[in-house]
């Protein structure tokens, strides 16, 4: 089956006065339709400059290379890295949507939820009289839609950035952080909305640092180290058998789990080690570890933890 | 494909530095200029050439003649002494003015502190050059009626930043300390706040220098402001407004042209001064 | 709780009250402090022939040897009740002098005003578009440059270059000196150079402002998800950008009419215009008292007023600030 959206080979290198930031190396996925794919990792190893990656929204001084091909209902597949701002423009909201990170700061100050709603509606060609649906889909009171962004609470603000991602319908949906500072009843709300939008055709991409989040509603997860993909597989594979020692050091970290942190700490994007990034934290490193390792049954290490083909 | 880490250049030049140290030259040097023309070129006020009358720029001139023959630009550097050391001097005036206001409503506080910012206000609102007019106009147009206008209406800054410092300090618990432990207030005052104080007063009153020189220089234009005798760069934009309706633009322009460049340099100079004092200025990243 | 509205205009009457009366206090002052003496300047050259006793009675007609607290409340109410003094240089009425000349001055400061912020909100907003562009680079290095320009000497080199050099438009003055009345064709051909060059020498400020909120603006969160939305780039720019960069703004505009006010002061004495500014320019030249407190006085008055409509504007179209007034 045709993925949805197949990126390959992306990269992403930030240019700093004193230094080069390589948030995205060499990252490659596919997301099909009715697939929710969560990629889980750290904070600070390059998950939201994938998604703005894609769309185009990265700053002036962030280079990009490889390629994210969208292939949209009924439509020619399109090049998204590197693709005019004119042609990103028609693709963004209608068929590549994005729920934002920090929905507060996401919203504009000065004008009320409606206004954003019926305009985004209005944009795409749809009857800004559904503005009330869709607040409602999302788990809006309509009546919040008359307040002005800093009226909001955390979650109101939450719903209202969801339902104008959700507003034109869009085929694929990159949710960035969607559940981070909210509480739990809101955090399995939102999860949910995402998973019944995804059971009727959208593809999802979710980007999250909550394992549970991932756990609860994912399809396929894939796990980011460092600017690396260190391990994509099947949720329910991944989160009963690891493959990669960091994907188990994750898990082993988790409360209803060993609750053990992984000691030390990531390596700075702008000095990455030469072979695999993990490697000085890894219990299973050893001298090939210098090397950078190949992705093999989707997972990226010399040493996986489940012998290579199996389930 | 090769790594890219992250690189250290070799000569570590701050950005910007470049034009401070051109504007520091451009200031040195006219500064320099000023203080040795009167041994290297004295002026002689009375030699006036009748037979050359308006001339446009040329290698014996290099700005011109103005209306009774002397050389602009000899007059230009003497009129910016005059122009320079007025302002200094204002801004100095403004300075302690300001400080001493701002002090007082700082230490004192409670209803002082509020008629002084009342007062504040007041001045702010007013347009700078009409109060400067009146001033100068009720108290007879002199040098010293110039400076006291130019220090009556810019005194603003530097009592806002004094009053800010003390207040800021006032509340912080090393000052209960230091007095509990047996320091008198003043002496905690002097020796904590005058060194946070006195850098941001400097570059404050730095930056006054150019407003007190455009201060001065608008009212002697107006007619208003330095006798004629002291011969200000507005003075002379002032009697070369004649010369200019009949095309001899050089008279006024030039000593205008001089303000305009020492302002500039005064202006970089203060800009990255104070880019320095504050960590907090946010760096112009290319992101 | 009260209307927001009645609390702000509350709130700037409260400040400016004091404000004028401080002023004229002080204006008070400083007259009186003033080694001017008012008989000797209404009698002018007749000051050297009149008699001590003719002088003595002008000073006890004005009341000026009364003393102070007096001089001020008698001034004071005659300026409620509409009589603004009698003008000691121009032998007539404060009033008329006012009456004829205020229209003048606002005519250049309003087209001025409205110049600056028409080209600045156009520029600045291409500026910051296009950041660190060449329009954003150049315009930001003449605003530096200009801004270092006093106004007179820019207005005198406009005369040179566009009415001696290329004689497009007059020198001065506000209409030909043959015209027998004041045509509006003929007033705005003279008012394009002192419009213009008032705006120009304030236009750095405005600029800068525009070009950095703007700017600061166009890269927080909201226009970025804007853009992800896939709204069109003018929609996020007027809708979102400007709409939320730009409302301080309308406040700030007040804060710098005294500035404006200056400019025109010199702009009108330079170009030779029968406004307030070159009224004034001519009071101070006269010791003119009357004339120059109340000159001073109103103008004082017209920015409080135009900063309270400003505050009144801001409040309006901003939601964040309507609760807290």
């Amino acid at each position: 089956m045709t993925p949805t959206l197949a990126v390959d080979g992306l990269s992403v290198r930030f240019r700093l006065r004193d230094a080069t930031v390589h948030a995205v190396t060499d990252l490659s996925l596919t997301l099909h339709r009715g697939e929710l794919l969560a990629v889980v990792g750290e904070s600070g190893c390059g998950k939201s400059v994938l998604a703005h990656a894609v769309l185009g929204l990265l700053p002036a001084n962030a280079t990009v290379t490889g390629t994210a091909t969208l292939h949209p209902d009924g439509a020619p597949p399109v090049q998204l890295i590197g693709a005019g701002e004119r042609q990103l423009r028609t693709l963004r909201g209608r068929y590549i949507g994005l729920v934002p990170q920090s929905p507060a700061t996401s919203l504009t100050p000065v004008r009320t939820g409606r206004a954003l709603l019926t305009e985004t509606l209005r944009v795409h060609g749809r009857l800004p009289a559904n503005a009330d649906q869709v607040a409602e889909e999302a788990g809006l009171d309509p009546h919040d839609l008359d307040r002005y962004p800093f009226e909001l609470s955390g979650g109101m603000a939450q719903r209202l950035a969801t339902a104008l991602a959700l507003a034109p319908d869009p085929g694929v949906l990159l949710a960035d952080e969607p559940t981070a500072g909210l509480d739990r009843p809101l955090v399995d709300h939102t999860l949910d909305l995402l998973r019944r939008r995804c059971d009727a055709g959208t593809a999802v991409l979710l980007i999250t640092h909550d394992l549970t989040a991932a756990r609860r509603v994912a399809d396929t997860v894939a796990v980011m180290y460092a600017s690396r993909i260190a391990e994509h597989r099947p949720a329910d594979d991944l989160f009963a058998a690891p493959s990669h020692p960091y994907t188990a050091a994750l898990l082993d970290a988790l409360p209803d789990r060993a609750f053990r942190p992984i000691p030390g700490h990531p390596p700075m994007l702008t000095a990455l080690p030469p072979g695999c990034p993990f490697a000085p934290r890894c219990t299973q490193a050893d001298d090939a570890c210098t090397a950078l390792p190949t992705t093999t049954h989707g997972t990226a290490c010399h040493h996986p933890l489940t012998p290579a083909g199996a389930a | 494909m090769a790594e890219l880490t992250a690189r250290r250049p070799l000569v570590r030049l701050r950005p910007g530095t470049r034009g401070a140290v051109l504007a520091a030259s451009v200031l040195a040097a006219a500064i320099l200029a000023c203080l040795l023309v009167p041994l290297v070129w004295p002026l002689d006020e009375s030699a006036v050439a009748l037979n050359q009358i308006n001339q446009p720029p040329s290698w014996a001139h290099p700005a011109g003649t103005d209306d009774l023959g002397r050389d602009v630009a000899h007059r230009t550097l003497y009129g910016l002494r005059v122009s320079l050391l007025v302002g200094a001097v204002a801004a100095l005036v403004a300075a302690l003015i300001g400080g001493a206001v701002g002090a007082i409503a700082g230490t004192v506080g409670g209803w002082t502190d509020r008629i002084l910012m009342r007062i504040v206000d007041t001045v702010a609102a007013l347009p700078h050059l009409l109060l400067g007019i009146f001033i100068v106009a009720m108290l007879r147009p002199s040098l010293g009626a110039v400076i006291l206008s130019i220090g009556l209406t810019h005194w603003l800054s530097t009592a806002r930043i004094v009053r800010a410092e003390l207040l800021s300090l006032r509340t912080r618990p090393f000052i209960d300390a230091a007095v509990s432990g047996g320091a008198s207030r003043w002496r905690v005052y002097t020796r904590h706040l005058l060194p946070h104080v006195l850098p941001r007063m400097a570059l404050a009153t730095t930056l006054m220098v150019p407003h007190a020189v455009w201060h001065e220089t608008a009212l002697s234009f107006l007619g208003l402001g330095l006798p004629p005798h002291l011969a200000s760069l507005g003075n002379m934009i002032n009697d070369g407004q004649r010369s200019l309706l009949t095309g001899a633009w050089w008279a006024s322009l030039t000593p205008g042209a001089a303000i305009v460049v020492v302002t500039l340099a005064v202006a970089a100079l203060a800009a990255h001064w104070r880019d320095r004092l504050d960590p907090r200025v946010r760096a112009e990243l290319q992101l | 709780m009260s209307h927001p509205v009645l609390r702000i205009v509350g709130r700037r009457l409260l400040v400016a009250v004091p404000v004028l009366a401080l002023t004229s206090m002080g204006m008070f002052v400083l007259g009186a402090a003033s080694p001017y003496d008012p008989a000797q300047q209404y009698a002018g050259a007749a000051a050297f022939t009149a008699t001590e006793e003719n002088l003595a009675q002008l000073r006890a007609n004005w009341g000026v040897d009364d003393p102070l607290p007096v001089q001020y409340w008698r001034w004071i109410t005659n300026l409620v009740q509409g009589d603004l003094g009698w003008s000691t240089s121009r032998h007539e009425p404060v009033t008329s002098v006012l009456a004829a000349r205020t229209g003048w001055t606002l005519l250049l400061v309003g087209a001025a005003l409205t110049l600056v912020l028409v080209a600045s909100l156009i520029l600045g907003t291409l500026a910051a578009y296009r950041r660190g562009g060449l329009l954003d680079r150049g315009l930001r290095a003449a605003a530096y440059a200009v801004e270092a320009m006093p106004v007179f000497w820019l207005a005198l080199a406009a005369i040179t270059v566009f009415a001696l050099v290329l004689g497009w438009f007059p020198a001065g003055g506000l209409t030909d000196i043959a015209a027998d009345g004041t045509h509006p064709g003929d007033v705005a051909h003279h008012l394009v150079l002192p419009v213009t060059v008032l705006a120009i020498s304030q236009a750095p400020w405005f600029l800068l402002f525009v070009r950095d909120a703007v700017a600061d603006s166009l890269r927080d969160d909201y226009v970025l998800a804007a853009r992800a939305r896939g709204l069109p780039g003018r929609v996020v720019l007027f809708g979102h950008a400007m709409r939320t960069a730009l409302l301080p703004f309308l406040t700030l505009v007040g804060t710098h009419l005294p500035e404006l006010v200056g400019g025109a002061v010199l702009v009108e004495t330079v170009f030779s215009l029968p406004g307030l500014g070159a009224v004034t320019v001519q009071a101070a030249l006269g010791s003119d008292f009357p004339l120059l407190a109340a000159t001073t006085l109103i103008t004082t008055a017209v920015v409080l007023a135009a900063n309270l409509a400003a505050d009144l504007a801001y409040t309006a179209a901003d939601p964040r600030v309507r609760l807290d007034g």
